[in-house]
Parts: C-alpha cells; structure tokens; sequence
C-alpha cells in the first residue's frame, strides 16, 4: 500500500494549487535579494573580474544560488508556532500518521508549484545573462545530496525554533533571526569566498553556510576535493543536531501541549 | 455487561495557568516573575464504558468534559491515573490506535479548507489506509445517511456551518473508527439540522456497534442519544447512570399537575397539612404546578383526588435542564 504521507501531499498540492498567485508573489519576493546582490557583483566585477570571479562566473552563483534558495526555504516553520498556540495541532496528533509528516508534505507539494514559477525565469535569466559554468560529472552528482541536506537542515534547523513555541508564544522572532544569519553567512550578500575572514571563519563554523551556500559552491565549481569533503561532515553534524533537538522538543513539547481550544 | 472498551482509573489532570493582572505594569512584572495558578481541571475520574455504548458527558462550562475527552482520545496527557482505551494507552497514539477512534472537536476541521470535500475525503481516506472499495461503499452511506450528494463538489470555505458539520462527521467516520468522541457536534446547528444529526448518530450506532461519547450542552442531544450519562461538575465525577436516574438521583422532588373541576376549586386547599412540603410553582385559574417531595407523592396524590373533583392529573419528573440548572448554580447534590 501505497504511504500516507503521499496522500497528505497531494492533499496539499491540491491546497496550494489554490494559492498559485500568492505563491507566485512570494517566489518573486524571495528572488529578488539574489538578483540585486547578482547586478551589484557583476557591476563590480566588471570586465577583469574580482576575486577570482568573473562576471558570468557571478550570474552562474547567483542564479543556482535562487533555485536553490527558494528549494531549501522552509515555508511551514513560520506557521508551526501559530498551530500551537491556536490548537491547530490537535488535527495532526490524531491522525495515524507522524506529525513531521504534515509539514513536509506541504513543503514538497509548495516547492513544486515554486519551480513552475522559478525554473522558466531562472532559464530566461541564463539566456540574458551568459554564466559561466565549469562543472564536471562528479560535481554536478555531488550537488544533488549536497541540495537534499542543505533543505532537511535548514527545514529541521527552522522546526526546533519553531518548536518552542509550545514554551514561549512567540517564537516566531527565532525564525528572523535565522533569516538575517543565512543571508549574512548563508552566501546570499557574497559568495562565502569574498567575506572577511573573520566572517569566513564564521560562516564555515555555523550551520547557516551548509543551508544555502554549499550546494551553490560545488555546482559552481568554487570547491572541490577536501574542501567537500569537510563541508558534507559539517552539513551532517549540524543535521544530527537539528534532529536531536527536534526529536527532544517535541517529545517534551507535546507533553506540556494544552491542546487548546474546542 | 458487554465488554469494556473504555477502562478510566483515578484519572487527574491539572494546568498551569499563569495568571496576572491587567495592565502595563503587571505585565511587565510578570516577564520577570510570572506567577502561575494551579488549576484542577480533572480529579480522580473513575468509569468504564462497554462497546456500543451511547454515552453523554455533561456538566456546566469549564467542569472538565472536553478535558476529559481529549485525555481520552490521546491529545492531552494525564497528571496522574490511567486510561485503557480499546487496549491502547491513548495519548501513546499509536497508529493503530488512531485508526481505532475519531473526535470530532467543535471548531476544529479535519477537512482541508480550500479543495472541494470530496478530494478531502479522497485524502483522509489514504492517511487511514483505507482500501478504494471500503472507502466507495462507507462513503456513499454516508452521503445517504446525511443528504449531502451535492456537498461534495464545493470547497468546504464556501459551506455553511451546518453543511460543514456534515462534512466533518463524513471525515471522522471514512475509516470506519470503533469509538467515537463527540464535543458539542450541534453546536449553532439549527433546529431541524440538530434533529437529523441525533437520527443519524442513533442509526450510526446502531448499525455499526459503535462506541460514541459526546458532550453537549442541549440537554435534548443527550436525552434522544444517551441511555447513560456521566456527569463532571469542578472536574470531579457526581453521576454515572441512567438519563432517566439523573433527575431522580439529583431532585429529590416531582411535578404534580393537577386541573380541577372549576366548581369545586376552593376544597382543592384543604388538604395542606402541617407536614406537607409542597410548593406551588403555578396556578392559572383551575391549574395548577406543584412540586412535592418524592416520598409523599402517592400519599399526596390520593388525598388530592379524594377531596377534589379533578378532571386532570400528571406526575412528571421535573424538566431535565431544572434539574442540572440547579447543580450547575451549586443547588442540589
């Protein structure tokens, strides 16, 4: 028999199908930072190029750096906290089901209808803006785990702050903050590379590189080898963190939930 | 007894609840200190409920039902005592389990809001895992059973309330759960809607041996539903019995209701004697409303048609809602 978890998605699909336009609106808004951080670098770079990158070596980041952006931004946290303090989640500690299973499946079934908006005006963009891909086989194989990661960890790292609101009302200001740290340290404002060093060393440290960056940076031919290599163990320690705590707060979280209303 | 499908053992549950005054300043305060109120919603329940009971909870606002209803369905978890229901502990949740029950919560939807109902159905059927054919054939007596062929086309955001509550009883009952927890399933529901609703849970239950507690606040849902009532009042238990027992339990009084033979009216008084403990409720002329203590109600009866010429005599059990109005203000019990 075929899993549950298949029908909850169709289910939402067919909900956010609903929702196309607003979605549509809120695909545009997130591509927009990218895309004025992807004019202002080429700007700069001009015709030598900076740091080591070209102009088109730019677009090429950016424009990965949307798709995989909009694929990894998980949506449902922000209405995790507003299911708990209105009771919402009754509905999902009694089906038959994990309750993880809820936001997932509303993620998947989104992320689909965003590609529909994203992809043809990505492929419109690369028309117009030439970027310079030099990526090989293993690359462009070692991007697709790379991509899976950056989501479940950036979707689990989101839930756990998500999560206490079954002890603060508001948690919701976590998730801000989260926001700020990828796009300060996730490679939205600059590719990791052009930070200070400091901020480099940061960024390699914290989980927010492994949420957005690291996929763009191995599809973009930025890393190889070693530098892969340690960046797929980070992604996999931040991952087991997220997990862990997830797991702890629910646990605890659900005990104390007051189930409340009707 | 049948065989027992709920088993409640010295089932508690308490909240805490901050607490703090109104405004800015306690506000404040209570950032840095909060102070917090221990609530005893639930304390010491014990019943147990057979397979195919019809059973109502009933009590004042706040007395603890919907509490209870939801440690009995697994979305709360107990302070102390334990709960065995259909052999699961329930608010483990297991799978099995939740395939087992359904609880339809007030305000709460199980449909999804934006898609038509029928592709809701489609969907919670799949997440219970039940087969297309099952899924076919429950789904259509259902239909029948609540008149609601044409529902099912429109997004359920577009339904009215009534037609809504049909839905979400459609929804709790695809999977075809063995227990049934109900919390005020007429609320806002019109008249002639309740009444169909209260045909169709009867009929459901019959047909199907299924188990069905519910709590409501028209005393009418529970008097056409359930055989047995269990009465919560400050989270405590104060009956568990028959519908027909709670007046006589609780009101240790009748009604006697008497017209009189309009010539002989006046003979109707002499037999107050100093024992008696009658009061008059109403009097229209040759009518008259007593209520009268249980016991004497016979002697009371035949003294009344020996000295009256009376052309009409009821003895009825005061009215359900007077009986709990008066628990629910603290009267009797």
């Amino acid at each position: 028999m075929k899993h549950p978890g298949w029908a909850l998605m169709r289910g939402f699909w067919l909900s956010w199908l609903q929702y196309r336009s607003f979605l549509f609106i809120l695909a545009f808004g997130w591509m927009i930072p990218p895309l004025i951080y992807m004019l202002v670098w080429m700007m700069v770079a001009g015709s030598q190029g900076i740091a080591g990158f070209s102009q088109g070596e730019f677009a090429a980041y950016y424009l990965v750096l949307i798709l995989v952006n909009q694929i990894t931004y998980a949506q449902t946290n922000w209405t995790v906290g507003d299911m708990i303090r209105v009771g919402e989640m009754n509905r999902i500690l009694m089906r038959p089901i994990a309750p993880v299973y809820d936001p997932l499946a509303s993620e998947i079934a989104c992320k689909i209808i965003y590609l529909f908006f994203d992809v043809p005006l990505v492929i419109v963009l690369a028309l117009i803006l030439k970027p310079e891909f030099h990526i090989g086989f293993t690359e462009a194989a070692l991007f697709i785990p790379a991509l899976l990661a950056a989501w479940a960890l950036r979707f689990l790292w989101g839930y756990w702050l998500a999560l206490l609101a079954f002890w603060a009302t508001k948690a919701d200001a976590l998730l801000v903050l989260q926001d700020t740290l990828v796009f300060l340290l996730g490679g939205q404002v600059a590719p990791i590379m052009l930070l200070p060093d400091w901020m480099r060393g940061l960024a390699e440290m914290l989980p927010f590189r492994y949420m957005v960056a690291f996929p763009v940076e191995i599809l973009t031919g930025q890393i190889s080898g070693t530098a892969i290599l340690n960046g797929f163990l980070m992604q996999a320690g931040w991952l087991t963190l997220a997990y862990i705590l997830t797991m702890v707060l629910w646990k605890n979280g659900v005990r104390r939930y007051g189930a409340v209303g009707g | 007894m049948t065989e027992t499908i709920i088993a409640v053992k010295a089932l508690s549950k308490n909240y805490r609840v901050p607490v703090r005054s109104e405004g800015l300043v306690s506000s404040l305060k209570s950032l840095f200190h909060p102070s917090y109120s221990q609530v005893k919603a639930v304390e010491d329940l014990n019943f147990e409920i057979g397979v195919g009971e019809m059973v109502g909870l009933i009590g004042p606002n706040g007395a603890g039902k919907t509490t209870t209803l939801k440690m009995l369905s697994g979305l709360l978890y107990p302070t102390t005592g334990e709960v065995r229901v259909a052999g699961y502990v329930p608010w483990e949740r297991r799978p099995e389990y939740l395939r087992k029950i359904s609880i339809v919560l007030g305000n709460k939807s199980q449909m999804l809001w934006d898609i038509p109902a029928m592709d809701s159905f489609r969907v919670l059927s799949e997440i219970y895992l039940v087969p297309e054919k099952e899924f076919r054939r429950t789904l259509d007596d259902l239909i029948d059973l609540l008149e609601m062929k044409d529902l099912l086309t429109k997004p359920v955001r577009n339904l009215s309330l009534g037609e809504r509550m049909k839905c979400e009883l459609t929804a709790s009952l695809l999977y075809r759960p063995a227990l049934l927890f109900l919390d005020e399933p007429t609320l806002g529901l019109d008249v002639s809607m309740q009444l169909r609703l209260r045909q169709f849970l009867k009929e459901y239950n019959r047909r199907n041996e299924v188990t069905v507690i519910l709590t409501s606040h028209y005393m009418a849902d529970v008097q056409a539903l359930c055989p047995r009532v269990i009465l919560i009042h400050h989270g405590k238990l104060l009956y568990d019995g028959a519908l027909d027992g709670l007046a006589r339990h609780l009101a240790p009084f009748k009604l006697i209701k008497i017209t009189l033979d309009q010539k002989n009216g006046k003979t109707f008084l002499n037999f107050n004697q100093p024992d008696d403990k009658v009061e008059i409720l109403e009097h229209e002329e040759n009518k008259y409303v007593m209520r009268v203590e249980r016991e004497q109600v016979p002697s009371l009866t035949s003294r009344l048609l020996q000295s009256n010429s009376v052309t009409d005599l009821s003895i009825e059990d005061p009215p359900i809602e007077a009986v709990m109005d008066q628990i629910y203000t603290g009267g009797a019990a």
